[in-house]
């Protein structure tokens, strides 16, 4: 079986949302909607404080508390781990959203566009089946089908790869199938210790943070 | 079909083609845009360049955002002519559409009216001016509008629009003297440990910058970050040092004080400083080398044959400590003998060893706020990472190496305090042979020094043993109280050199401050009969804008290159639509070491395409200039300038001849193939010439750059020169002769400046000189008892992105784009929250911002991120956001000896009504 998952290198990320970027014009999402986007973090009190940057958004659970609250059946988990929307589906009550731990879901309800009129390519985007129901990150789907159709590998063929992860200048970003243990995301998770976001809650999340080498507490 | 129709037909279809970033100094990235129907939707790195950019092929945020400009309903998308003869920041231009026949044709007049009456005013002046921001990136997107310029005749390119205050200047300056190089940075790829004081890489350094430090955090290196706020970079830093603002020379002194008088000897680079430095150098008493009689060589005294000999005597052994006495001459300012004789000296290191004596990490820590305990612990991890003594192989060559650097920000590396800041980088890595080696630090490209594109190349032999400069002149036959532009750099900043972009390098502020009044000696300072603007906005980039907007509307004649309206162009009398980033041709090079990080192990051209058909009427620049050449009567000195190499590369080499006919006018596609066929032929000595359509198909072409050549210490050795460190008696010689020239023309406005010409700096109370300017404009510092600080605003600099809403978008994740950051114990004790409006206040100026409340900030300090403030721009004029640029004043006192100013200023904060 595969199951993708996105490992995000927490040395690495210095928070300057390319990946956000990318994924909006990857995606044609409207104004404020961001499924990729890096949080400025600060822990602790003058002097003694770290920042941090940790991208966030859609986690593509193991248990999705957003698919157990849907209603209509619109949110659903492929075999290999995505979380799926059916926009047909949706009826856009927005129940995943408050269930959603990671605050990854969103919902705009009349279209918007980035100076008010739709430009060119904002015509080229735009599906109004996404108004008034739920998105979130879908991982790219689209392209890991079409590129895994065409016999290549998500997460080392940019054809086949998030556009986030294509998109990452620090190289925090990677993806890839972590039921395979020789692919890429399996050897980062072997070699470095990680955590996942709210792990307690028991959501599985497909989305690991690496924050340090395995075996650097003992040699420190 | 013909060609434009062909064109057209396949902008028409769909696909990715090729193409170029070049927006931000830390470029050009290399990306390709999506293509559906004839419209670009989307920006992806180009995956073909991976395996020979240096930052992986990726691509900057900023890039993203070029869908969107070109499809910004905002945009001038036709000529315009200024209906409004009244200028000013309330006058309505009143701009109504014009046809480009009208607009180049009102042009050409003015400019031929000019020719003929002559290009120079009565004060020597030209009487052309033009302004390109970004430090020099609008190059790789103005087509062969330099070769317009070259045609021309003398161009003012001295009008400010933030170079010398906004850039890192002293870096750029004394880099070009000591590093050969513009600017200077880690080796990062081969670094374990780095001392940053206020670099801010990681917003600065480009996608290749952020890759590098990525690798090098992975890998185990530890920077160090000292600064005021915990910026992006000190964010991604193993440790922050919130040092007071303006006081990093006394910790950079503090570290030399440490490894000098506290750490063994043999623990320095004994040998790199006997061999490589001019440290053996004696300094006689009145801080002049000591020479030989004859030949005029500066001496050292060599322990083999215990006698003073000349520095390039083979075999000797020189001293670096002690006393001894010589025949020799003492050589001062203007080649006056201020002895000879029998005269004692001493080897520079050892008059370092005795200038640094009194700086302690104990003394230091009153002024920069950080614990002695802690600056002496980062100088002796600094020796510990160093491993003096080893080599490392590069390319089959034997190298020092030295995994050590220190880094310099902007503010701590310009403006007062920035020559001792940079000296003390560079004597860092001296006194552990980490200069110009593998591991240590590095000088990247050169822009002073020529030629432009070949670092290396530009390394000469000049007196003494050192690397020739080309200092323009301060003896008395050949410096000039008539300087060739208005900022009078030539006259004024020796160091400035009289290379390629040596007018940005002067005090460009001058060119504004000097319309008000000219100090006595200068010729007086005029209005420019004609002024250029091209992705420019100094209304907004430049200080005390308020001031700088009411002089720029005194200029008789302005054309802006408009993508938007802004406020430089609020004053302009004729808009031009250029066809922008991704609508227009450009081949350029890439490759090398360039700016920043940008070290490549290839060089070559990358090729910017229309892949999109231009917006509305908008045109190629490089047909713009091409018009404007033919109509004022200089389209054969246009096309000789193109032919000579003004589009990037020479269109005759050693066995091609690509050479447009000067005769004619070329359209843009004719013009590009010729170029693209000479660099091709130039790539492959002469065995391809690939035209244009092969470019667009491909987008770049590489051959391999020597990792070898990032390094300039090969260079010196094979010469045999010797590194100007530390002891500075070239720059204490300008200084005296400067002064010299200046006080025979009874300018005495500069003396304090010429204060800065030292053999070995002294600290001084630099704090204290804003606090000065501080009481001079009214205020006193338990008024106005913060300092308020600027930093880089990755997204937005200098991309000329603020009107594009993807951009606003993502940057405001990134704290500090919507207000100004201060430190949340001090909040608290204000009674400020999050979110509250608060005013910052001069005495002469202020300005309301939203507080952003953080931890990581010192109490002390206020922080505005970019440059705002806008009042024009589309979509920016709504932001809401203040600028620092707004507060800070232009003045003489303020301005250092290289021409630059920090951007630092005293202010007040208050609230400013409830919270919203």
């Amino acid at each position: 079986m595969t199951r993708w998952a996105m490992v995000a290198d927490l040395r690495r990320c210095v928070g300057c949302q390319t990946c956000t970027a990318s994924c909006k014009q990857a995606n044609a999402t409207p104004p404020d909607v961001q499924w990729r986007r890096v949080l400025d973090m600060e822990v602790g009190e003058y002097p003694a404080v770290k920042r941090a940057f940790v991208p966030v958004g859609c986690m593509h659970c193991d248990e999705p508390p957003c698919m157990h609250v849907c209603p209509s059946t619109a949110t659903r988990k492929r075999p290999d781990g995505i979380v799926t929307i059916d926009y047909d589906l949706c009826i856009g009550c927005s129940y995943c959203a408050v269930a959603c731990p990671y605050q990854a879901r969103y919902k705009t309800d009349r279209a918007s566009f980035a100076y008010g009129k739709p430009t060119a390519a904002e015509k080229q985007g735009f599906d109004p089946k996404r108004l008034a129901v739920a998105t979130k990150c879908t991982f790219c789907a689209d392209r890991i089908d079409a590129g895994m159709a065409k016999g290549l590998t998500p997460g080392i063929d940019p054809e086949a790869t998030p556009a986030c992860v294509n998109a990452c200048i620090s190289q925090t970003l990677s993806f890839g199938d972590i039921e395979d243990p020789h692919s890429n995301v399996s050897q980062l998770l072997a070699e470095n210790q990680t955590f996942r976001m709210h792990e307690e809650l028991g959501t599985g999340p497909g989305f690991y943070y690496i924050w340090d080498k395995k075996g650097e507490e003992a040699a420190a | 079909m013909n060609t434009t129709e062909q064109v057209a037909a396949k902008l028409a279809s769909s696909g990715k083609r090729a193409t170029y970033c070049y927006q931000c100094v830390a470029g050009p990235d290399l990306l390709t845009v999506k293509i559906v129907d004839g419209v670009a939707t989307e920006v992806e790195p180009n995956f073909a360049a991976c395996d020979v950019h240096p930052g992986g092929g990726k691509v900057c945020v900023k890039a993203y955002g070029l869908v969107q400009k070109t499809y910004n309903p905002n945009r001038v998308l036709t000529p315009m002519r200024r209906s409004n003869p009244n200028k000013g920041r309330n006058e309505d231009p009143g701009f109504v559409a014009i046809s480009w026949d009208e607009a180049l044709d009102t042009i050409a007049v003015k400019l031929r009216s000019i020719m003929e009456a002559g290009l120079l005013d009565a004060s020597g002046y030209p009487k052309v001016a033009a302004n390109f921001g970004g430090g020099g990136t609008p190059q790789s997107y103005m087509g062969t509008f330099p070769a317009f310029l070259a045609a021309w005749g003398p161009v003012d390119m001295g009008f400010g629009s933030g170079q010398g205050v906004k850039c890192t200047h002293s870096e750029h300056l004394y880099g070009e003297f000591w590093h050969r190089a513009f600017t200077v940075c880690p080796d990062t790829p081969m670094c374990n440990y780095v001392i940053s004081c206020g670099a801010n890489v990681e917003a600065s350094g480009g996608v290749v910058g952020v890759w590098r430090h990525a690798n090098a955090r992975e890998r185990g290196m530890k920077r160090v970050q000292v600064e005021p706020h915990l910026s992006v970079t000190g964010a991604c830093s193993a440790e922050w040092v919130p040092i007071r603002p303006k006081t990093d020379p006394a910790f950079l002194y503090a570290l030399i004080h440490v490894m000098l008088h506290e750490a063994a000897r043999e623990r320095l680079d004994i040998a790199f400083l006997k061999q490589h430095s001019n440290s053996p150098y004696l300094v006689g008493a009145n801080g002049f080398f000591l020479r030989d009689a004859t030949t005029r060589k500066p001496l050292l005294w060599d322990l083999t044959r215990n006698a003073a000999v000349s520095f390039d005597t083979p075999g000797c052994d020189p001293a670096l400590e002690g006393s001894f006495g010589c025949d020799a001459l003492e050589i001062g300012a203007d080649a006056e003998v201020l002895a000879q004789g029998r005269l004692e000296g001493s080897p520079s290191f050892a008059k370092l060893v005795a200038h640094m004596q009194p700086y302690s990490p104990e003394w230091a820590a009153g002024i920069c706020d950080v614990p002695a305990a802690t600056m002496r612990r980062i100088a002796n991890e600094f020796l510990d990472h160093a491993q003096v003594g080893t080599t490392i192989e590069i390319e089959g060559k034997t190298l020092p190496y030295r995994p050590v650097a220190v880094a310099l920000g902007k503010t701590v590396n310009n403006g007062w305090g920035g020559f001792e800041c940079v000296w003390a980088r560079t004597l860092l890595a001296t006194l552990v042979g980490g200069l110009e080696v593998p591991g240590g630090t590095l000088g990247t490209t050169v822009r002073l020094n020529r030629p432009l594109a070949e670092r290396l190349e530009s390394v000469t032999p000049g007196a003494d043993g050192f690397m020739h400069y080309p200092m323009n002149p301060t003896d008395r036959e050949h410096w000039s109280a008539r300087p060739n532009i208005r900022n009078a750099y030539r006259s004024m900043v020796p160091l400035a050199a009289n290379g390629p972009w040596s007018q940005a390098l002067g005090p460009t502020h001058f060119s504004w401050m000097f319309l008000k009044e000219t100090p006595k000696g200068l010729p007086t300072v005029t209005l420019p009969e004609l002024w250029f603007v091209y992705r420019s906005n100094p209304a907004i980039s430049f200080w005390d804008t308020k001031n700088v907007s009411a002089t720029m509307a005194r200029f008789p004649f302005v054309v802006a290159m408009a993508y938007t309206r802004d406020e430089t162009n609020h004053m302009a009398d004729i808009l031009l639509p250029d066809a922008t980033d991704l609508e227009s041709l450009q081949l350029i090079r890439i490759g090398g070491s360039k700016y920043i990080e940008q070290f490549w192990e290839h060089e070559g051209y990358a090729l910017r395409q229309p892949v999109v058909a231009a917006q509305g009427e908008a045109r190629d620049f490089t047909d713009i200039a091409t018009e404007l050449a033919r109509r004022t009567g200089l389209l054969e000195e246009y096309n000789a300038s193109i032919n000579h190499g003004s589009a990037g590369v020479p269109l005759k080499g050693a066995d091609w001849d690509f050479s447009l006919d000067t005769k004619r006018a070329h359209g843009r596609d004719g013009i590009w193939d010729a170029v693209c066929k000479a660099a091709s032929a130039e790539l492959t000595g002469g065995k391809q010439a690939h035209g244009l359509d092969w470019w667009k198909e491909h987008g770049l072409a590489t051959k391999p750059f020597p990792h070898a050549d990032w390094y300039l210490y090969p260079t010196m050795v094979a010469q045999g020169l010797r590194f100007e460190m530390p002891y500075q008696e070239r720059l204490y010689r300008i200084g005296k002769e400067l002064g010299n020239r200046l006080h025979e023309n009874d300018m005495q406005w500069w003396n304090e400046q010429l204060a800065e010409y030292q053999t070995l700096p002294v600290w001084k109370d630099f704090p204290g000189i804003w606090e000065k300017s501080l009481v001079k404009m009214g205020g006193t510092t338990k008024d106005f008892p913060f300092w308020l600080l600027t930093s880089r605003s990755m997204q937005y600099s200098w991309g000329n992105n603020v009107g594009i809403q993807l951009i606003k978008e993502v940057a405001d994740n990134v704290s500090g784009h919507r207000g100004v950051i201060l430190n949340a114990g001090i909040a608290a004790e204000m009674g400020v929250e999050d979110g509250d409006m608060v005013e910052i206040a001069t005495p002469l100026h202020s300005v309301t911002a939203r507080a952003v409340v953080r931890q990581g900030i010192r109490p002390d300090t206020l922080l505005l991120l970019g440059q705002f403030d806008h009042w024009a721009t589309p979509f920016a004029r709504d932001f809401g956001v203040p600028s620092m640029n707004s507060l800070v004043p232009m003045s003489l006192e303020l301005t250092d000896a290289t021409g630059s100013g920090a951007d630092i200023v005293r202010v007040s904060l208050k609230r400013a009504g409830a919270k919203p």
